[in-house]
């Protein structure tokens, strides 16, 4: 009994740091109506600016110079001493910096998203988070590091007299917590201020009748998140052990939960949440050491329990049906009725294919194989985010858990106990020939998809997006990561044994040990082109119909008969279905899987470049697919700016990348290359030589000055540009541009034209109701 | 025998009786008319006939059976069909294809096919669409997008997708609201035309010359009690209709407007001018 109290006390010092983060979501949530999943991130670069100020006397301002050049540079470092400031003015200057943060997030992120639907909002935080991690990676280093202690050190002998030591800072924490929890319960429940904040959250003419902008409020609301978490970072957050800039973002998972706790409204109770989590965390870590503790659940019961737990509060507590007058949410762009599908794919096809031959073997350029293969399985997965997201509106955040799920099912179903060179240790299994395995594992996932799906028959929108992520935590936790259960010791890779079909090897890693072997492409290129007409016929018949009408409208929808419940759980079976295809062909790609493939992150990065992309088409998830990590997009720029450590900056790009989609273009990028490609391709079919010369002479002075450009630009650069290379590249993206300027002027010109219905063939007609 | 019968239903909203003890009957082939003035409940009533809000007491019953423990998509199976007071098509589908969710009744395996074919739109279910946008003219319109239309047309196209399911009991919540007289008044011609077509339709509307011309029976709610049934004519003369409704200020421009078109096309009526309906956005 001692120990069971000695723990749950113990539990309390992380858990102040969950209730403190906890407190700043729900604080932004309900200022912005934003679930902030940069909230750990926001922690992160606070305690970094602190540690780093106080030990080696600089600032590090939250961007990165981006220029090549040695003789223009983008500040970045302030300098402030040689050797490091004292502890209370690097507080200060933590402080000054988490205000500055969350004014800029504020200002370039969620006021441009105030209007917009839950999902880009959610994409919008997911960029903040990117940016801020890729920032303090560049900035700080990844390494982990230990922040001084600002708390007392040292222990309390026999606290309370349960026989233990137990640590001062703990206690302190708990202290900090509970008269912050306090502070900032009279700041909502005694002030103006907080009275107009409340008042906006239900209705912004609410705060403006008080006097107080909205935005203002939302401005201040995201300072005192930002604020708070920099703060939680500093003091809580050396108890927790070395901190780096992906764990710390990761805090925001466990902070959900207590916000989630206070059911994202009430600051003090998101407070005893956090607190109360902490604890039972700390509880469940001591009783899954002893004996009686059923070894499967002894990974991962940690993480997964507390989550669990609040996912059935809100469960219980939604309803099966939005109540009348549910404020409507913004919708998400349309999704386009697929139209020549077979000329995409034909398209599409040649392109791959091609690329697969040209890039076999081929020295240097053998990446763009691998890279090609990465992208075409990224576009499976994705695909499967336009079923679920895109179609049905449910923000699925465990999408690369389900293909997890198939893969790793799958190899356990080939596994017949043997050894390879990746895992000397060997696993059982019934050795089952690769169809079957994979079938399997696809089911497997679906089963998976449905249980996953199940709570979005009653949680809707952001909080149903926090749900999938406890989820993919939960998967990974507690089967990915669990060696009881996968049957791999010390974090080996499970083996997948390659598949063939009808003679043909489809292996994807060729005789000199490269992955370039164009048949694996092909076969990886046939599965993505299966999955993307199934998903075509989907959007074109009933159940696509009925999709979209669950997407745009759940009460409209049950009254025309559809049964709202099942139509998601269906939409989540054929999404999970089609994930679980990716993570098959995924893990036939690598020979192996492991648990890094499918942590929660990656879920979250797929979404955000299948959003990229454009959610809501099929092209949307191709294009997300070549703009995936290690897909085609970022291996060619590191190709071809080789030189430049340009990857180095993906996450910050990626991030940014994001923030902009979400705000300026929430469609993604397919829907505006389509008139492009359609533009390009009409005019390729029907020119003749005499067009083509004037082709030539009209484009050929912008892509002369586009190559005289890249060629100019080459010598001031470092090192390693191809002559060859940055000419080329400078004639397309100037005819690139040019073109682009004037199918905008086009367009402004005729701003009524509907190119979507247009297609169809079907002219609108007005009709008179009279 | 009547196709739908409520029995002493009760809605209660915390302490607030949205719906107390209320009878009503819809006869096969009629055309019923429920009036009140806003907040009466009139909502309420339909929700709670279609499964979408809870009852706490009294029950319902449609076509002989007792819908007391059905999802409103049960009920939609049934033959029930309701529109929305607001607005509520689904905005990423066109006309067409918003019709068609309606019209269509999938099978457990429906998805399966649907993912291997395209174009497996059945005949009957086109049909089906083609007639009610034809019932209610708007075939025109039929490829374009809801958010292109006019709030009339919309409102066309709400009563054209409930229509869609070929219901055997049409509940239309407030569908004259925000349309011009001209245009209510064409409303008014196409709800005699749906029930001389065989579907029996339950009409709410603050338009009272709507109301009045073409129920053929008529309810009157006032704070979620029946205070009044009867002929249009007998509405007109009931005391407690116009106790209830003189009370009032006096109406709004749109009431008025619908009480003085029915006066015209009525010669015989005595202080419509006084029932009063509250419109509402
Ligand atoms: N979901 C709800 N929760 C609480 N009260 C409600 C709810 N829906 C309606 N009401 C109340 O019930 C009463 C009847 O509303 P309603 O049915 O919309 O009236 P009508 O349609 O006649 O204008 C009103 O006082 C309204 O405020
Ligand atoms: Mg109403």
């Amino acid at each position: 009994m001692n120990n069971v109290i000695f723990f749950l006390l113990l539990g309390l010092g992380i858990g102040s740091l969950y209730s403190m983060l906890g407190a700043g979501l729900v604080i932004v949530y309900r200022g912005s109506g934003v679930i902030n999943f940069a909230q750990g991130a926001f922690a992160m670069y606070g305690v970094f600016t602190f540690d780093e100020a106080h030990r080696n006397g600089y600032i590090r301002l939250p961007w990165v110079d981006i220029l090549p050049t040695s003789w223009l540079n983008i500040p970045v470092t302030i300098k402030l001493s040689d050797k490091g400031i004292p502890t209370l003015p690097a507080f200060a200057v933590a402080v000054a910096m988490a205000v500055l943060i969350g004014l800029a997030v504020h200002f370039f992120v969620f006021r441009p998203l105030r209007t917009a639907p839950p999902l880009g909002k959610v994409i919008g935080s997911l960029g903040v988070m990117l940016y801020l991690q890729g920032v303090a990676q560049l900035n700080f280093g990844g390494s982990g590091r230990q922040p001084g202690n600002i708390l007392p050190d040292g222990v309390y002998k026999n606290f309370l007299g349960l026989g233990k030591a137990f640590p001062k800072g703990a206690v302190w924490a708990v202290v900090v917590a509970l008269i912050i929890g306090v502070a900032l319960h009279a700041l909502f429940h005694l002030t103006r201020f907080g009275l107009a904040t409340r008042a906006a959250a239900g209705n912004e003419k609410g705060a403006v009748l008080l006097g107080y902008s909205p935005q203002l409020l939302a401005a201040l609301n995201w300072v005192i998140a930002s604020v708070l978490a920099t703060v939680a970072a500093i003091v809580v957050g050396p108890i927790t052990g070395s901190l780096t800039p992906v764990g710390l973002s990761a805090l925001v998972v466990a902070s959900l939960g207590a916000a989630l706790i206070g059911r994202l409204k009430s600051v003090m109770v998101a407070v005893w949440g956090g607190l109360a989590l902490g604890a039972v965390q700390s509880l469940l870590g001591f009783w899954s050491s002893k004996d009686w503790f059923p070894t499967f659940l002894r990974s991962g019961v940690r993480e997964v329990v507390p989550l669990v737990a609040i996912c059935l509060v809100l469960f219980i507590r939604g309803k099966k049906l939005p109540i009348r007058g549910t404020v409507e949410e913004r919708r998400l762009p349309l999704a386009p009725y697929p139209v020549r599908i077979k000329q995409h794919l034909i398209a599409w096809s040649i392109i791959v294919v091609s690329a697969s031959f040209l890039f076999e073997g081929s020295g240097k350029r053998t990446v763009f194989a691998l890279a090609l293969t990465t992208s075409l399985v990224a576009a499976i997965i994705m695909l499967s985010m336009v079923v679920i997201t895109g179609y049905v509106g449910q923000i699925s955040l465990a999408q690369m858990s389900l293909a997890g799920a198939a893969a790793f099912i799958m190899a356990r179903m080939m596994a017949n106990g043997s050894t390879t060179t990746s895992n000397p240790f060997p696993v059982s299994g019934p050795g089952l020939p690769w169809p079957i395995a994979a079938l399997i594992g696809v089911l497997a996932a679906i089963v998976v998809g449905v249980i996953v799906g199940l709570p979005a028959v009653r949680i809707r929108g952001v909080q149903l997006a926090v749900v999938t992520v406890a989820f993919a935590i939960s998967l990974q936790s507690l089967y990915f990561e669990n060696a009881s259960l996968t049957g791999l010791s010390a974090g080996a890779p499970a083996n997948v044994r390659s598949a063939h079909f009808f003679g043909i090897d489809l292996k994807s890693i060729g005789d000199k040990g490269l992955s370039d072997r164009p048949e694996f492409t092909i076969f990886v290129l046939v599965v993505l082109i299966l999955c993307a007409l199934l998903v075509a016929n989907l959007r074109r018949n009933g159940t696509g119909r009925r999709f979209l009408a669950v997407r745009a409208n759940e009460r409209a929808a049950a009254a025309a008969g559809i049964n709202v419940s099942r139509t998601k759980l269906l939409a989540f079976a054929i999404s999970a279905g089609i994930a679980g295809i990716g993570g098959v062909v995924l893990g036939f790609k690598q020979n192996d899987v492991s648990s890094a493939n499918f942590v929660y992150q990656a879920s979250l990065a797929y979404l955000a470049f299948a959003y990229l992309g454009g959610i809501t088409s099929i092209n949307g998830a191709i294009v997300g697919g070549l703009l995936a990590p290690a897909g085609v997009i970022a291996v060619s720029s590191n190709y071809f700016f080789h030189g430049t450590n340009i990857d180095r900056y993906t996450t910050v790009f990626g991030g940014i990348g994001l923030i902009v989609t979400a705000v300026a273009n929430p469609t993604g990028i397919a829907p505006s290359l389509q008139p492009l490609f359609q533009h390009f391709g009409r005019w390729l079919r029907k020119a003749r030589s005499a067009e083509w010369l004037a082709a030539v002479r009209r484009l050929g002075p912008t892509a002369a000055i586009g190559a005289a450009l890249g060629a100019g630009i080459w010598p001031l650069r470092v090192d390693s540009y191809s002559w060859f290379w940055m000419p080329l590249l400078g004639a397309v993206l100037a005819v690139f541009i040019r073109s682009s300027v004037m199918q905008s002027r086009a367009k402004r010109a005729r701003p009524t034209a509907r190119p979507v219905l247009a297609a169809a063939g079907q002219a609108p007609s007005a009709v008179e109701v009279k | 025998m009547a196709l739908l019968r409520t029995i002493d239903l009760t809605v209660r909203y915390g302490g607030l009786a949205a719906n107390a003890d209320v009878n009503l009957e819809v006869n096969e082939g009629s055309l019923v008319g429920l009036i009140g003035p806003n907040g009466a409940g009139k909502t309420t009533f339909i929700d709670a006939i279609t499964g979408f809000t809870s009852v706490s007491s009294g029950r319902v019953e449609f076509d002989g059976h007792d819908l007391a423990a059905l999802s409103p998509d049960r009920r939609a199976h049934l033959g029930l069909s309701r529109t929305f007071q607001s607005l509520e098509l689904f905005d990423d589908l066109t006309v067409r294809e918003n019709l068609l969710v309606a019209a269509e009744r999938p099978k457990w395996y429906s998805f399966a096919l649907d993912l291997l074919r395209t174009g497996r739109t059945s005949k009957e279910n086109i049909a089906q669409v083609d007639a009610a946008l034809a019932v209610l003219g708007i075939e025109g319109i039929s490829e374009r997008l809801p958010s292109d239309l006019s709030h009339g047309q919309r409102k066309l196209v709400g009563v054209a997708r409930a229509l869609a399911a070929r219901p055997k009991l049409l509940l239309l919540d407030e569908p004259a609201a925000g349309l011009d007289t001209a245009e209510s008044q064409l409303l008014g011609g196409h709800l005699r035309g749906f029930v001389e077509g065989g579907t029996s339709v339950f009409l709410i509307d603050h338009d009272m010359g709507l109301v009045l011309n073409v129920c053929d029976y008529i309810y009157v709610l006032d704070f979620g009690e029946i205070i009044a049934h009867g002929t249009s004519a007998e509405i007109r003369k009931d005391p407690a209709v116009i106790a209830a409704y003189l009370g009032q200020s006096a109406g709004e421009a749109q009431a008025r407007a619908g009480a003085s078109l029915a006066a015209n096309r009525d010669s015989a009526v005595p202080s419509t001018d006084a029932l009063n309906g509250d419109s509402n956005g």
